[in-house]
């Protein structure tokens, strides 16, 4: 089983138990506003991933109680979410940690089983 | 996505009905946005199980984490006061060890009261029910401390808060608490009295507690019992009894709850909340006792005292296994509260430094 390293209320660990989700819709709101039906098809185009409605806003109010996302004023019922300063910082940490974890990868792969 | 005036978008109702998965804060905060989410979901993809049960789980998490007892942060809307109120979390932890503590307290009490009044005839012949009784009297005592305790410094937060302009927001749990505890002492004080067992005999001096105290909290718990499942038996008891039977638990839940929300709303000051976490503490080592001395009753077979009172007392049937099941899953469920109250309490370099 794999564990967290980082504790809760870690700057690592900012994004906690729901990382897989919250790096996706992070990611997702990083180039702009999104609602959650078009943060949904923007997922599923980037990442091949499609997150279910329950999972997405289970995520969103937990990224939007710690402060890392907000929601917008909208006249209608769909309300946008966008990236805050300290969600920006968060998800920049969460993306080099699994680029280095990545870079690691590849690094042995290449040393042991040769490139593609 | 928007309807026209008039008329309902396709699979308006199926997402309405799937929003009642989630609690009503979080159905007041989300609601609206989910529910457009999930029509657009139902236009894509009409019928989907693990659409439904992912929904399903979310709900059911989201209840939990309104409840205090997971380590997710709860949705700012729908609870009162400032909408990124730090504490929220460790309240509602709190709000939950209440209200565990209450339903052990109900299960226990009625094994405890069955005893006591057991006793007031004649002194258990097997040394296993013996002791079982000390040990739960003494927790009995102990949670009567506590609930003094407890009590104290939130009755006087939420008479500040109220004095502060909060009255309107803490007039109904109030109000709830206190409907049910007044019909809970009249009521408990007048079926205790009128039983014949060991009605109106304050301090006899003839059993391990004071008899009015075992009628009273016998009378208290006399819904729970196995007589509901057997109609014909049950139908044989006096009408009044038998409204209160459906009343008492009422009341109870009334009580229970109207706490609860005080507990939910009322902005206690950290010290407050520390106090009152120490206390959730004792009260689940207290209720560890109790689960122990009930345990030894229970799985006890010794034989029955002889004596002119009602028979079976000191007998533990399928009712009082129940009953400690019952008490062992609130004794789990207070215990992670008061881990998840802990937890989301202020850091510890915000705590004062300790007296030497």
């Amino acid at each position: 089983m794999i564990r967290p390293t980082a504790r809760d209320g870690d700057d690592a660990g900012a994004l906690g138990r729901s990382a897989g989700p919250a790096t996706l819709i992070m990611s997702s709101l990083a180039d702009g506003a999104k609602h959650g039906y078009a943060l949904t098809k923007d997922i599923e185009a980037f990442a091949g991933v499609r997150l279910a409605p329950g999972t997405l806003y289970e995520a969103l109010s937990r990224l939007e109680a710690r402060g890392l996302i907000e929601a917008l004023d909208s006249e209608d019922r769909r309300r946008p979410y966008r990236l805050t300063a300290a969600g920006a910082e968060a998800l920049r940490a969460q993306l080099q940690a699994q680029r280095s974890v990545a870079e690691v990868g590849l690094r042995r792969l290449a040393g042991h089983w040769g490139t593609a | 996505m928007t309807p026209a005036h008039g008329t309902t978008p396709p699979g308006s109702r199926r997402a309405h009905w799937l929003l009642r998965w989630y609690p009503r804060n979080w159905r007041a905060r989300y609601g609206e946005e989910f529910t457009e989410l999930l029509i657009a979901e139902f236009a894509e993809q009409p019928r989907s199980w693990r659409r439904a049960a992912d929904v399903a789980r979310g709900g059911l998490f989201a209840r939990l984490t309104s409840a205090g007892l997971t380590s997710a942060d709860l949705p700012s809307a729908g609870l009162p006061g400032d909408p990124h109120d730090p504490a929220a979390g460790q309240r509602a932890s709190l709000a939950t060890l209440a209200c565990s503590v209450a339903v052990f307290l109900t299960a226990g009490a009625t094994m405890w009261a069955q005893l006591a009044v057991g006793w007031e005839w004649a002194p258990p012949a097997a040394p296993g029910a013996a002791i079982a009784m000390a040990v739960m009297s003494a927790a009995m005592l102990l949670f009567t401390v506590l609930a003094v305790l407890a009590a104290a410094p939130a009755v006087a937060a939420a008479a500040l808060a109220s004095v502060r302009g909060q009255a309107s927001m803490l007039r109904r749990p109030i109000l709830l608490m206190a409907g049910g505890a007044l019909v809970l002492i009249l009521g408990g004080r007048h079926f205790g009295n009128a039983w014949p067992g060991t009605g109106a005999r304050w301090w006899p001096h003839q059993g391990l507690v004071p008899g009015g105290v075992a009628a009273f909290s016998w009378a208290c718990t006399l819904s729970v019992t196995s007589y509901w499942a057997h109609p014909a038996a049950l139908a044989s008891f006096p009408a009044a009894e038998l409204a209160w039977m459906a009343v008492s638990p009422a009341a109870m839940l009334c009580l229970v709850t109207g706490a609860a929300q005080v507990v939910r709303r009322v902005r206690f000051s950290p010290r407050v909340l520390r106090h009152e976490a120490w206390v959730g503490s004792a009260a689940l080592v207290g209720m560890a006792a109790f689960a122990g001395g009930a345990l030894c009753w229970v799985i006890e077979r010794g034989p029955e005292p002889r004596g002119p009172g009602p028979q079976g007392l000191f007998r533990a049937g399928h009712i009082d296994a129940a009953g400690l099941a019952v008490m062992v899953i609130a004794l789990v469920i207070g215990w992670q509260a008061r881990q998840r109250a802990r937890r989301a309490g202020p850091p510890a370099a915000a705590r004062p430094a300790a007296r030497r």
